[in-house]
């Protein structure tokens, strides 16, 4: 079954629209939208309200392949990507004008980008969804999932996840991430609401409509429960609230006491699980029981999937149908869909003598800031292209703030913030600049990268 | 220094955006200077200029610059 056929056998799924308060029934986005009937691809530029919604309805139903993208990225960006992959049609709520497009009214309230050429490429058939790695960088490497793949996911999820016919869940985790994309396709399966939401946990009308719609659940990376306990979440009950879900890494040790406190005095429940955007989402969870016994471990696979920890490396390895088929950069790319059932996680990972693994560290080059993934090797592009091919190095402290190292006495540091700023968004405050003389190098050349984190 | 303009230095400082686009009717993720994390930034840039201690209900309702100048009252901050 696909998983459009899965979302539109609930016929008591609906949408709120957070800005109006409307309620749309499911079945009215049912082909509602006049799109042709093609092979291609589209590009929604995501800002989790209901008209993204709509059009991602109408596109999984189509013979399109969607591409989600933020709607917040820079414009640069989202020309850059266009140019790559040549969308036949846009979705951007942000945009009145795209060159070598033409805007036209597609439903009552949606308008969509349809390329004047209208040319076609080839597009293997099993390509479903493609989902950026990262949310800010403007990436172009996309991972390739397909329908089955996403099927698979959520079908594993809801065999766990306590959703419930009536529940309405919030769309705060934005659709653009797996985990956000899990939570929308479970809970369009399962669920009752959806209320399209763009406001945060940060916002007063955040909470006003999560009471005034008695939302059953929340969900977030660790850098959300940080900002719940900052304003106070934890000290109080919140009658509607049944089960929250979490992932993205580990919380802190004190988060995670006054979470498990949180729920024992107020029955909730808390889901740690362990995802990826390479495998269509969720790889594991840890039963919420488990929550203090077993802190920051990830648990066991979800069903239908299964780990393997490599001899050499400590590398995780997890097996399953949702693992995803390759990567792209490029149009050329989705002419092909590599099927496997073996995904490479980047994860070190061990398993205690119970069989609950750990992920003890990484061996990609990724970190997390507030919660977003970002390659480190194309931060440091980025800054390279910016400021004149200069060398750059970066690397995460503690998931909280992002090193910048440079050869360049004479680069202002502000030059620098400024580029961040402007091409990903990043808050001067979460960066650390240093110029050095030289970079630790190892035998073979290249940047040392254990070393470097000794020089700030 | 006055106290408004210990308040728009702070804010300046926290989303890091120029000073005069600091008015009392921007709001909160109305930039994307002004986000989840900035927001928290700023909180604590205003508890340092003014040594006070926002309460964790109080951070809801700064939701505009307007919102937050009102809310200061409560902490004897007269932004003008």
């Amino acid at each position: 079954m696909k998983l459009y056929d899965l979302i539109r056998g609930n016929d008591k799924l609906g949408f709120i629209d957070a800005l109006s308060g409307k309620r749309y029934p499911a079945g009215s986005f049912h082909r509602s939208l006049e799109i042709d009937d093609h092979r291609g691809i589209v590009f929604i530029y995501c800002d989790n309200l209901v008209g993204s919604v709509e059009v991602l309805l109408n596109f999984l139903d189509s013979r399109f392949a969607v591409t989600l993208l933020s709607a917040q990225l820079n414009s640069s960006f989202k020309e850059d990507l266009e140019n790559r992959y040549r969308p036949y049609y846009i979705y951007d709520p942000v945009r009145t004008d795209i060159s070598g497009f033409e805007l036209f009214r597609a439903g009552e309230n949606i308008r969509l980008f349809r390329s004047r050429q209208r040319t076609l490429y080839p597009v293997h058939a099993d390509i479903k969804l493609l989902l950026s790695t990262s949310g800010s960088t403007g990436s172009p490497k996309f991972v390739k999932l397909s329908d089955d793949n996403l099927v698979h996911n959520a079908r594993s999820i809801l065999d766990y996840m306590p959703i419930r016919p009536h529940d309405t869940v919030p769309l705060n985790v934005p659709i653009i991430f797996v985990y956000g994309f899990s939570i929308f396709t479970t809970n369009c399966i399962a669920g009752g609401n959806i209320l399209c939401t763009s406001h945060d946990v940060l916002k007063k009308e955040f909470w006003d409509d999560f009471h005034k719609y008695q939302c059953a659940t929340i969900g977030g990376v660790p850098y959300v429960y940080e900002m719940l306990q900052r304003i106070g979440f934890f000290r109080k009950n919140c009658s509607s609230l049944r089960y929250m879900t979490q992932t993205g890494g580990i919380l802190n040790h004190t988060l995670t006491k006054t979470i498990a406190g949180y729920c024992a005095t107020w029955n909730k429940q808390f889901y740690m699980q362990y995802g990826q955007t390479e495998a269509s989402g969720r790889m594991a969870y840890l039963d919420p029981a488990d929550i203090l016994k077993k802190e920051s471990s990830i648990g066991f696979p979800v069903k239908g999937g299964r780990f393997e920890i490599d001899d050499a490396t400590g590398e995780l390895i997890y097996y399953g149908k949702n693992v995803f088929g390759g990567y792209a950069t490029n149009y050329q790319d989705l002419n092909e869909y590599q099927h496997t059932n073996k995904l490479y996680t980047g994860d070190v990972a061990r398993k205690d003598e119970e069989g609950y693994y750990f992920i003890t560290g990484r061996i990609k080059r990724i970190m997390k800031l507030y919660g977003t993934r970002m390659n480190l090797d194309e931060v440091e592009l980025i800054l390279k292209n910016a400021l004149g091919g200069q060398t750059f190095v970066c690397f995460g402290l503690e998931d909280k703030y992002l090193a910048i190292l440079h050869l360049n006495d004479e680069l202002p540091e502000d030059a620098i913030k400024q580029v961040l700023k402007e091409k990903m968004g990043l808050h001067p405050g979460s960066l650390r600049v240093k110029y050095v003389h030289a970079l630790p190098l190892t035998p073979n050349g290249k940047v040392d990268y254990a070393a470097v984190t000794d020089l700030v | 220094m006055s106290i408004s303009q210990q308040f728009n230095e702070a804010v300046s400082k926290a989303l890091s955006v120029p000073a005069d686009m600091v008015t009392d009717e921007l709001e909160y993720q109305s930039i994307p200077e002004w986000d989840s994390m900035t927001h928290l930034v700023l909180v604590a840039g205003l508890e340092t200029t003014f040594g006070i201690a926002i309460d964790m209900d109080d951070v809801l309702e700064m939701g505009s610059i307007g919102k937050i100048k009102t809310l200061l009252k409560k902490y004897n901050v007269e932004v003008v």
